[in-house]
């Protein structure tokens, strides 16, 4: 922590940096703060109940982020891979931002919460995580913490719904999506959601159905889930945000083994990595864009 | 009206009573898909009720005014275009175990669905509604219901206030409506409260416990705020903000509203009035592009003037209950509470500085 401090009151007071997002500790848990003074760099904590990702606040949607200046960002792994999703898909310039990589064990669920990592509090995201010393970074500060522990709660939701027969599966969605109220928190927290319009907010032509009947909400997360479609990180943001309690994230998990199935891709924190679809190989086994 | 005390066995009769006479009755139930969860569902049994439970989900004003409903259909043709109504009679529902800042919420909202234009759905609902409140333990330290005038056994927009005590709840009429209640079978048999039962007397542990939280919120906060709108204090208040709304979604007094028609053919659709929140930037994106609130700050100050200042203003209520959900629901961590607690010292001491 001492060093995230020095570090931070370095940036800051040499002027490579107008603010620093980190966390800290709030009324209720954790929270992002926005760093721009160097005396207040002691408000920077970092410790198992960071659940936050941060990359949201880089995302050029966030424009009173924006425009406080040049930022240094502290991510996790899974806030980096986030990031470089960003850059990879030209939202962000790697020059524009300063990334101070913390060595992660691991989050818990709620960062209001506890910060004993158990199986039962350990965040589903950080299960079989392989970017806990993320390698997109400017500064890498910390010690390695051993792994977290491995829940297996969230493959066993995947393996249900696996599981299920398509009427079944039908079922099931039908009656999580019928508590959506279609507030767009998921969007809202979501780094990978850059679009500065959205098509659900479309009237003309309305895309789709913008109330909050079955059909709209169905519609609404089709729409959502296919656009992260090797986009998503994984973070699990959506499904934290959302004031239904939906698993959203067991939508975008179930999209993220697809495109790993079909096109060998796995969101990563480089940046140099093409996305799947933003490129096309003369091998593609569909004839289409060959 | 006497209080009278209400065992387990009559409110259960009370409940069968209500479901075999087609009343809908609404109570807070433990969530299917996660019981540390729970929500304000139709129950068949008192037994389907948690009124032990966790503070529901969602706060009571999706049973008046729905996350969508229809306003009107249309169809055109040729020769103009036909409008059906909708009804705006509803058949009788009773909503058992009403949190204290849930009820509340309604009684606040009836002034501006009653202002200008009288909102007949709205008003359809609540004279078919029964509220039968029941006393809150607190919650946890989001709680700030009597820093905003109430408390946990606030008989606020509640018809007929229930406190747990010996023997079971003790009741206690606030409107005609629950007065009616106790003076029909199965409730009309059950004893008086003794003297010294009361309310306030049985209560008076919950409600020290949440006045901990958050002292009152100042009589002088609402002009403070109204002259305060250029303060540098919203500069840099909502820079965590996403503005998703979440906070306004499960707000008991949040009511803003989108109108959309919804077409289902080319020639016909529906008219829809949605749930909406000032805390995303389109709300008030104009045609022409300009948008007077362009920062997440000035949209969050909007969320709390109105609340602590416009509503206040216009209708002598504040238009917040302290049920806490927004500071529990933010991804962000934005807080209320303790917004309230830095705009309280703010206001105390520019007050302070201007008398001397």
């Amino acid at each position: 922590m001492t060093e995230l401090r020095e570090l931070a009151r370095k940036l800051l007071a040499d002027g490579s940096v107008k603010v620093v997002l980190g966390y800290e500790e709030g009324p209720r848990g954790v929270r992002p703060v926005f760093v721009t003074d160097p005396a207040q760099a002691e408000k920077l904590i970092f410790d198992t109940r960071c659940v936050q990702n941060l990359a949201a606040y880089l995302n050029p949607r966030r424009q009173h982020i924006t425009k406080l200046g040049k930022a240094a960002i502290v991510v996790k792994g899974c806030d980096a891979r986030a990031v470089a999703g960003l850059i990879r898909e030209c939202q962000i310039k790697r020059e524009d931002v300063v990334i101070i990589a913390m060595r992660c064990g691991g989050v818990v669920r709620d960062p209001a919460g506890s910060s004993e990592l158990t199986v039962d509090t350990v965040s589903d995201r950080c299960n079989g995580c392989d970017d806990r010393e993320p390698k997109l970074h400017d500064y890498l500060l910390g010690v390695l913490p051993p792994p977290p522990p491995q829940s297996t709660r969230y493959a066993e939701k995947v393996a249900q719904l696996a599981g299920m027969s398509p009427e079944e599966r039908w079922a099931f969605w039908n009656e999580q999506l019928e508590r959506c109220i279609r507030c767009h928190a998921c969007r809202e927290v979501c780094p990978m959601c850059f679009c500065v319009q959205c098509t659900a907010d479309k009237g003309r032509p309305q895309w789709i159905d913008c109330s909050a009947t079955l059909e709209g909400n169905r519609a609404w997360q089709m729409m959502r889930v296919l656009h992260q479609a090797g986009r998503c990180v994984g973070c699990l943001e959506c499904e934290r945000a959302c004031p239904a309690d939906i698993p959203l994230g067991l939508l975008t998990k179930y999209v993220a083994q697809a495109v790993e199935r079909r096109f060998g891709y796995k969101t990563c924190d480089d940046p140099a990595v093409p996305a799947p679809m933003g490129t096309f190989s003369t091998d593609d086994e569909q004839e289409f864009i060959q | 009206m006497t209080p009278k005390i209400i065992s387990e066995s009559a409110l259960a009769a009370l409940v069968a009573n209500l479901v075999a006479g087609q009343v809908r009755v609404i109570a807070p139930v433990r969530a299917k898909d996660n019981p540390e969860h729970a929500d304000y569902l139709p129950i068949r049994r008192l037994e389907d009720a948690a009124f032990n439970g966790p503070l529901p989900r969602r706060s009571l004003k999706e049973f008046f005014l729905p996350p969508t409903e229809v306003l009107l259909r249309y169809r055109q043709h040729k020769d103009g275009v036909d409008l059906e109504e909708v009804r705006t009679t509803f058949p009788p529902q009773v909503i058992l175990g009403a949190r204290p800042c849930d009820a509340a919420g309604v009684e606040i909202l009836d002034k501006v669905m009653g202002w200008d234009y009288r909102d007949e759905l709205w008003f359809g609902r609540r004279e078919a509604t029964t509220i039968i409140g029941l006393a809150c333990p607190g919650v946890d330290d989001s709680c700030f219901c009597s820093a905003v005038g109430l408390g946990p056994d606030s008989t606020k927009g509640s018809d007929l206030l229930l406190v747990p005590c010996d023997g079971g709840y003790l009741a206690q009429a606030v409107t005609p409506k629950g007065e009616a209640l106790l003076n029909k079978e199965p409730l009309q048999a059950a004893p008086d409260a003794a003297a010294g039962q009361t309310v306030e007397a049985l209560w008076q542990g919950p409600r020290e416990k949440v006045a901990k939280n958050l002292p009152p919120v100042p009589s002088t906060l609402p002009e403070w705020l109204a002259k305060s709108f250029n303060h540098s204090y919203w500069n840099s208040l909502a820079l965590r903000c996403h503005g998703c709304g979440a906070c306004a979604s499960l707000c008991p007094t949040c009511h803003c509203f989108d109108i959309v028609d919804q077409h289902e053919h080319y020639d016909q659709g529906e008219r829809r009035r949605n749930w909406d929140s000032c805390q995303t930037g389109k709300f008030t994106l104009h045609a022409s592009n300009y948008n007077p609130r362009k920062t997440q700050s000035e949209r969050f100050r909007q969320r709390v003037t109105h609340k602590f200042s416009i509503y206040p203003q216009r209708f002598n209520s504040l238009l917040c209950t302290g049920c806490g959900r927004c500071a529990r629901v933010c991804p962000a961590g934005m807080n209320l509470p303790e917004i309230l607690g830095e705009l309280t010292q703010l206001a105390g001491t520019e007050v302070k500085g201007a008398s001397e």
